[in-house]
């Protein structure tokens, strides 16, 4: 894997988010770099969700936050509806900003404790309500009705006093208040039960409905990602696996990454109980990440050529791309 | 203390039909226990008379959301609760014929570590971020074992290369936050076996993991427990954590156990509808794309004032009127060792009645809008 390349991105009318080898790099200290997201590609249309799947520093959540530009990206380019965000600064960036808002993982610590919810729902009202000219408490209530929750029982207590779910229902509140385009999920149900995930699940697709939205929905936990995405991104270690359509992706996975994660998955039922390998090893550090395809050192189809050939992105279905040299066969017969 | 009251013994779910032990009782003896706290809006009753055995070498699933009682279940079963919890004196909690409840001090003392250990959630608030992992491993195996420096430094090296951690002899000298989420849940897990207990008691093992962990440290587990031949109690909120893995699974709903059987029973015939409710609430990979989900609407009762009749009734699409008032008792069914407390259970003439009535009104008797439901 480790793909780079374009091949995947459209040339369509409603592509409302294009990001352009992006890459974002930290400092680690004596002169290291952390190499967190190098150099990926991909487009968002208009009213898609886009899903991005991976495990734990794999570049997922540094992808969605250098979309928002927090922070900005060490390079290469993010255009949403046509502006270049990397080189707007200063009031145009919150501006723009306004129209593209994020909902974090943890719903409790992403809202300040001691601000009542209807204070934290109209934070971004009273920011640039004057400006936009919407700022009014019927909105705030009207958007907390939307998420499911009764605006007078809950506008005047504070975040303690509301479980996992409900705190995640006030952060899509809040996000939704100043009628954003553009919503980036970043693991909004991965510290939440299974129970309430459904529940949460649910309102993020009629939210998307009812406001005409656009998702970019951030996770580890493939099911979860395929139940909501239009098109979903495999990536490992900064890099790419592969592109493909949800239900493609999952009927014949392509880049031996993405069949290990569908394998991961545990399965509710007890006479399916797989005997498949778990996943070897550990994630390499980004730090000094392996040249070639960087999935080779974990991958079980590994040859000579992953380790001095990086794999581009190639079609092998209809929307469907891998980076990887030697893909499992994709069933094109069934495809259609 | 005197408005605590607790119902009356009735079944022990499994214990028809559980094998006996070497010794001919089983492992482990759970009787009526009951756990209560004391708050300022009133007594709290976290778990309300949950009995079940567990057999030397068994896996006993717990499933349920958060706030269903099973952390303080364990936590109960473990006697590591903070003083303010109340438990009734018709508790017993038997293991290898001892009441852990009854233990003095001192020999409560080496029972932890000995012969019960637990693995937590969270990996890096288990451990010390002060310490070194080494010290961490040998602090057990010296104070309860009485090894010596060097021996317990061995059996340290040991016991990470036996949860597969790489290079496990310079991990001894690394602190926790220089290894990952996966591997802290190793070291946590190296330290919970130190001492090889006869009973692991993992609470959400996982939880915090990526699936792909998730994976690697459920087949350490199942493995390890095989060749240790310990019994295992597994905590999750995810039945598909269990499905595979668990001898058996107990279902819990708001501090009662509601439904308990074998696993390939209970998945073949799931009979209490939360049970059905949250394995429907699974994203299911075979499902295309953009499939509703069977969400649970609601939440699970305040336990300072639970429903009079079935706790899970004002959330159920089952629920009738008798749900409302009754409490249903947990009854063994014709298929031994499968127990459940519902009038009107999944997959009966009983169930598919009162739901086909339930749809055809709209609305269950406690109220809940099942068209809405369906449809919103």
């Amino acid at each position: 894997m480790a793909g780079t390349g374009k091949a995947h991105l459209r040339d369509s009318d409603d592509v409302l988010i294009r990001v352009e080898n992006l890459v974002v790099e930290f400092p680690a200290g004596r002169g290291r770099v952390v190499h967190a997201v190098s150099d990926i590609s991909f487009d968002v249309l208009e009213g898609e969700t886009l899903g991005l799947v991976g495990e734990s520093g794999c570049g997922k959540s540094t992808t969605g936050r250098a979309m928002m530009q927090l922070p900005r990206p060490t390079g290469g380019s993010v255009a949403f509806d046509g502006v270049e965000m990397t080189t707007l600064g200063g009031e145009d960036l919150r501006r723009m900003r306004t129209r593209m808002q994020m909902i974090f993982q943890d719903p409790v610590s992403s809202l300040n404790p001691r601000r009542k919810v209807k204070d934290i729902v109209a934070e971004g009202l009273s920011i640039w309500g004057s400006t936009i000219g919407t700022f009014s408490t019927e909105r705030v209530n009207e958007t907390l009705e939307a998420v499911g929750l009764d605006p007078e029982i809950v506008s005047d207590r504070k975040p303690h006093q509301f479980s996992g779910g409900q705190c995640q229902r006030i952060c899509i509140a809040r996000a939704l208040v100043l009628d954003p385009k553009v919503i980036i999920c970043d693991e909004p149900v991965s510290a939440l039960d299974v129970s309430v995930q459904a529940q949460i699940l649910n309102l993020l697709e009629d939210m998307k409905a009812r406001y005409g939205l656009t998702l970019v929905f951030i996770a580890h936990d493939l099911a979860v990602v395929k139940n909501v995405s239009d098109r979903v991104i495999v990536m490992y270690l900064g890099k790419m696996c592969e592109v493909a359509p949800p239900d493609a992706l999952y009927r014949s996975p392509a880049h031996p990454y993405t069949r290990i994660l569908i394998d991961s998955i545990p399965e509710p039922d007890p006479s399916k109980a797989t005997e498949d390998q778990a996943i070897s090893g550990e994630i390499p550090s980004p730090i000094n990440p392996p040249s070639g395809c960087r999935f080779r050192t974990r991958c079980p189809k590994v040859q000579d050529l992953c380790a001095s050939d990086e794999p581009v992105l190639r079609e092998v279905g209809p929307g469907h791309y891998v980076a990887c040299h030697f893909p499992n066969e994709v069933a094109v017969s069934i495809e259609r | 203390m005197s408005t605590v009251t607790f119902r009356v013994v009735r079944d022990i779910g499994g214990d028809d039909v559980s094998t006996p032990g070497a010794s001919g009782m089983p492992l482990l003896q759970v009787e009526n226990l009951s756990t209560a706290f004391r708050t300022s809006r009133g007594i709290l009753r976290a778990v309300d008379d949950v009995s079940f055995t567990l057999d030397k070498g068994e896996t006993l699933g717990i499933v349920g959301e958060s706030g269903s009682g099973k952390s303080v279940l364990v936590r109960s079963i473990m006697n590591i609760l903070p003083r303010t919890a109340i438990i009734p004196p018709q508790t017993k909690v038997i293991l290898e014929g001892r009441d852990t409840r009854r233990l003095s001090k001192a020999e409560a003392k080496h029972f932890w570590g000995t012969k019960i250990a637990m693995v937590f959630q969270d990996p890096m608030t288990s451990l010390n971020p002060v310490k070194k992992i080494g010290t961490q491993i040998t602090d057990p195996l010296r104070f309860h074992l009485g090894m010596s420096k060097s021996a317990a430094r061995t059996r340290a090296t040991e016991l990470l290369e036996l949860v597969r951690i790489p290079e496990a002899a310079q991990r001894l000298n690394q602190y926790p936050h220089e290894l990952s989420g996966g591997m802290r849940q190793r070291v946590v897990i190296a330290i919970a076996l130190s001492c090889n207990p006869t009973l692991l008691v993992a609470d959400e093992p996982t939880t915090a993991l990526d699936v792909t962990v998730q994976k690697q440290i459920l087949d350490l587990l199942e493995t390890l427990q095989r060749d240790l031949q310990m019994a295992m109690i597994l905590i999750t909120h995810d039945l598909g954590v269990v499905a595979g893995r668990a001898d058996r699974i107990a279902v819990m709903y708001a501090g009662r156990m509601v439904e308990t059987a074998d696993t390939a029973s209970l998945f073949r015939n799931m009979r209490h509808p939360y049970a059905e409710a949250l394995l429907h609430s699974i994203p299911r990979l075979e499902n295309p794309s953009h499939t509703r989900l069977d969400a649970i609407s609601g939440r699970p009762p305040d336990m300072v004032k639970p429903p009079p009749g079935c706790r899970f009734a004002p959330r159920c699409r089952y629920a009738q009127d008798r749900c409302v008032t009754e409490p249903p008792e947990l009854l063994t069914t014709n298929e031994p060792g499968h127990s459940f407390a519902c009038f009107f259970p999944v997959g009966t003439p009983e169930g598919e009645a009162a739901l086909a009535a339930n749809l055809a009104a709209g609305m269950s008797a406690t109220g809940l809008d099942l068209h809405a439901q369906a449809v919103s």
